[in-house]
């Protein structure tokens, strides 16, 4: 069994990294140079770390000493999140390769058993877990051993690999099994498992959202950890017996030369061999779920009927200013009608954004209470990300998304700037959504806003409208249209922009500048001079925003009809 | 009518399609046949201006596919070899989605025209499914289906039979038979050769992207001495299988029990 899984893996990881192109007519001709730029970047990226830590690690030493020998709890957090992580990001994992198993039924048809392929996917998705913790931990860990007086300091490096490896795959495979074991209880409900499915991607969004705005929250006068310490002490976590503990003395406690009792190396083992257990209980589960059929598209179909199907006319709602042009109209259908249907896809687009805006507005609480002042405008612009979002990724991504389905419009020779149009469109109704819901918290934190009200809605349509656009057409310039929609069907969990290189920057910095820039703008006028003057600015921006739509929906328009097939197919 | 035009197609190095010249006429069903790999589907995906030809042009309904891809696209329809289609979408809703993208008018004469195409090919009970759920073969008929439901003048089927069932089958012969005599210019390709033989009025037989014979049955079996039907002059001229190897994989097989 170890040795299939050994041979699996190589496989995979071979298709992975695979040096240079290969031979063969179908194959990608990719240059070898492209191919190294991410390996390259890893590689300057570890040296970088490294050499920072030799240089101004001698004089940092003894506060690092110093902070992990009075406070073993701190290693025990960080190393804790690590699992959490790598939880969070995997639920649906399991679930999701073993319900897509027909695309590799090359692989199942071998002579390995099938929970060997199952946990080698699993173990697949541990090592890309850990790719960013182990390229972050290993130069700091080597580098402060070499600088380290304790004498088994040496060992923390390795140590801290494994541990690493242990600690994702604790995460990993708990996350999958809540996945599988859910999908089990939700077997044949297909409405339900869309409810599920969005509820449980939204909670992770949410959750993780709460997580960033907890550390920034928190980091004012060197607390950075301090909430995150309290909160999982309160669970109980940081005591002696989280899998985090465990890793943080074999690793951080050896670089210190913390004593190391035979409790704390029991617990490592155990914790190890508990990592093992969970990820074969997880292959174990995939391949019964696999069997068994639970996961398989269920299908309503029953043998020949007598009775035949009768449909309505076929007349299908489109949001009222499209409805006079069909391909208008059907592109809005079909664009919310494919994305309503992918549940996970459809919290992912919603609550996405919710992450942004606490990247965005939150540092500037952090700096302290002056911030106050701010606050209803901080309130204001939170709204722009939402607008924002909701056009990038409903018409830039979902024209990417639309893949193979190009083919179809070409030879429809259908009005690429309309379809665009109508995909830019469809986002309209999430951000009106978004609208209303901050209007309801702004008129309960900020009744001095409730003037600005009206502007901000109507603007952040205009926003949406414009950032669609410029998305659309930069997803047209640099879209990968062989991208797949689901980000956890692809290989392992590394999520893939089905936007490449600039045209990624340009979908997204572009429409942020318009919408920050236009709505500052336009409330500054307001604050300063008098709120008629907001109202003033509101139809410059709103022409603006509609003329940056019509350029560059006709740009990737253009573009999008004369896409060769090979781009697609 | 379809005239291919000196149709060229290189991948990097490698030519797929090389100078390719013929001609389909109105009320006319061509068959284009040829090993796998010869190329026969890249031809067609250039046609239907999927695909860019290297060089050569060609000419549909007049419409050259390189200066008025276009017009030339909108009379056309076009079953691919692997049929491109929306899964998570049902078959009623895909088959209304690209009528509302040809811009055919809603309504109940197209209701009806829909209905009575799923219903021919027994696919109307599936109508309300998610096209994930569908087998290949029904996964073809729609796709038959999308192409058919804005009426081209000129059709495009690649292997369109395979993996479709005998009831099947026989329909889409019949439909095909129905069209042609009602003017339709029509290229399809594919593996079956009785389909061919008893479909096609001209046969165009491909290898490794060049024409090495064209024109009706008994054209064919005047150019191929002696070969009586389809397949025997289809494997005198591309090359029939390898016997001598076949013998000697099948000694060292040895005896089976
Ligand atoms: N996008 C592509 N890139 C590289 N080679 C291709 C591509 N499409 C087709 N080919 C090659 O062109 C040749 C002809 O393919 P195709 O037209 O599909 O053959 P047929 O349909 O006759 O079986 C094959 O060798 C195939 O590998
Ligand atoms: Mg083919």
């Amino acid at each position: 069994m170890t040795s299939d899984v050994l041979t699996l893996l190589k496989l995979d990881l071979r298709q992975s990294f695979r040096p240079s192109s290969v031979k063969g007519k179908r194959s990608e001709k990719r240059s070898s140079f492209r191919r190294l730029i991410p390996l390259v970047a890893l590689g300057s990226f570890v040296i970088g770390i490294s050499l920072i830590i030799v240089l101004v690690g001698p004089r940092i030493w003894s506060y690092v000493e110093g902070a992990v020998i009075s406070d073993p709890g701190l290693g025990a957090t960080i190393f804790n999140a690590i699992v959490l992580f790598a939880f969070l990001s995997s639920i649906m994992v399991s679930a999701t390769t073993v319900g897509n198993s027909a695309k590799m039924e090359y692989l199942l048809v071998m002579p390995v058993s099938m929970r060997s392929i199952f946990l080698e996917k699993t173990v697949l998705v541990v090592l890309y877990n850990s790719i960013l913790w182990l390229t972050i931990g290993i130069p700091i860990f080597v580098g402060f051993s070499l600088i380290s007086a304790a004498r088994l300091a040496l060992l923390s490096a390795p140590l801290f690999v494994f541990m690493t490896l242990m600690l994702v795959s604790l995460g990993v495979s708990l996350g999958g099994l809540i996945g599988l074991i859910f999908t089990r209880l939700l077997a044949g409900r297909r409405a339900l498992k869309q409810v599920g499915y969005f509820v449980l991607s939204g909670g992770a969004i949410i959750f993780s959202a709460y997580w960033y705005y907890s550390i920034y929250y928190g980091d004012s006068g060197g607390q950075v950890f301090e909430w995150l310490i309290n909160l999982a002490r309160s669970l109980g976590f940081s005591s002696n017996i989280t899998p985090g503990y465990a890793a943080s003395v074999l690793s951080l406690g050896l670089l210190v030369g913390l004593p190391l009792t035979v409790q704390d190396i029991v617990l490592a083992l155990a914790f190890a061999l508990s990592s093992f257990a969970l990820l074969r209980a997880n292959s174990i589960l995939s391949e019964r779920a696999h069997y068994s059929g639970w996961l398989a598209v269920g299908s309503k179909r029953s043998s020949k009927k007598l009775v035949p199907v009768l449909h309505p006319m076929w007349a299908p709602r489109a949001i009222p200013i499209a409805a006079t042009n069909t391909t208008i109209g059907v592109s809005i259908w079909y664009n919310i009608t494919s994305v309503r249907r992918e549940a996970r896809v459809l919290s992912q687009y919603l609550l996405g954004p919710v992450r942004i805006v606490i990247w965005i507005v939150l540092p500037i609480f952090a700096v302290g209470e002056q911030s106050l002042v701010l606050t209803p405008y901080l309130l204001a612009v939170a709204l722009i990300p939402f607008a924002i979002s909701y056009g990038v990724y409903f018409a830039g991504y979902e024209i990417v998304y639309e893949g193979k389905n190009l083919m179809n419009l070409q030879l429809a020779a259908a009005n690429m700037e309309d379809y665009v149009k109508g995909k830019i469109y469809s986002a309209l109704p999430f951000t009106l959504g978004a609208t209303v819901v901050f209007s309801i918290i702004i008129a309960f934190l900020s009744q001095s806003m409730l003037i600005y009200l009206p502007a901000i809605a109507a603007s952040s349509l205009f926003v949406t409208l414009a950032s669609g656009a410029i998305a659309a057409n930069a997803a047209a310039i640099g879209g990968d249209f062989k991208a797949e929609r689901m980000i956890l069907r692809q290989r392992g969990s590394a999520a893939q922009m089905p936007i490449r290189g600039w045209s990624i920057l340009r979908a997204q910095f572009a429409p942020m500048l318009l919408g920050f820039g236009g709505v500052s703008l336009m409330l500054a006028v307001g604050f300063f001079f008098n709120p008629l003057f907001t109202y003033l600015v509101l139809p410059v921006f709103s022409i603006v925003c509609l003329q940056i739509m019509k350029t560059y929906a006709h740009g990737a328009g253009v573009k999008l009809a004369q896409i060769e097939a090979t781009k697609y197919l | 009518m379809i005239e291919s035009l000196g149709l060229t197609k290189t991948f990097s190095e490698f030519t797929a399609v090389k100078d390719l010249s013929f001609k389909v006429e109105p009320g006319e069903i061509y068959g284009l046949l040829g090993p796998n790999g010869s190329g026969k589907s890249t031809t067609m995906k250039m046609l239907l201006g999927l695909l860019r030809p290297t060089s050569g042009t060609a000419r549909i309904a007049g419409h050259d596919i390189i200066n008025d891809v276009v017009a030339a696209k909108r009379v056309m329809g076009y079953v691919p070899e692997e049929p491109v289609l929306p899964e998570r979408l049902t078959g009623w809703e895909f088959i209304n989605y690209v009528a509302d993208i040809w811009r055919m008018p809603r309504g109940s004469q197209r209701q009806q025209d829909i209905e009575e195409l799923l219903t021919l090919l027994d696919i109307s009970d599936a109508s309300n499914d998610l096209i994930e759920t569908y087998s290949k073969g029904m996964s073809r008929k729609i796709s038959l289906v999308a192409a058919l439901v804005h009426r081209p003048k000129i059709l495009i089927l690649d292997e369109v039979q395979a993996g479709i069932d005998p009831r099947g089958a026989a329909t889409i012969k019949e439909i095909l038979n129905g069209l042609r005599s009602k003017g339709a210019t029509i290229l399809m390709s594919t593996h079956i050769l009785e389909i061919a033989e008893e479909l096609c009025v001209r046969i165009g037989i491909i290898k490794d992207g060049s024409m090495i014979a064209e024109g009706t049955m008994d054209e064919l079996r005047m150019m191929a001495e002696g070969q009586r039907n389809l397949e025997e002059i289809f494997l005198a001229l591309t090359g029939g299988p390898d016997m001598q190897r076949i013998a000697q994989y099948l000694r060292g097989s040895g005896e089976s029990s």
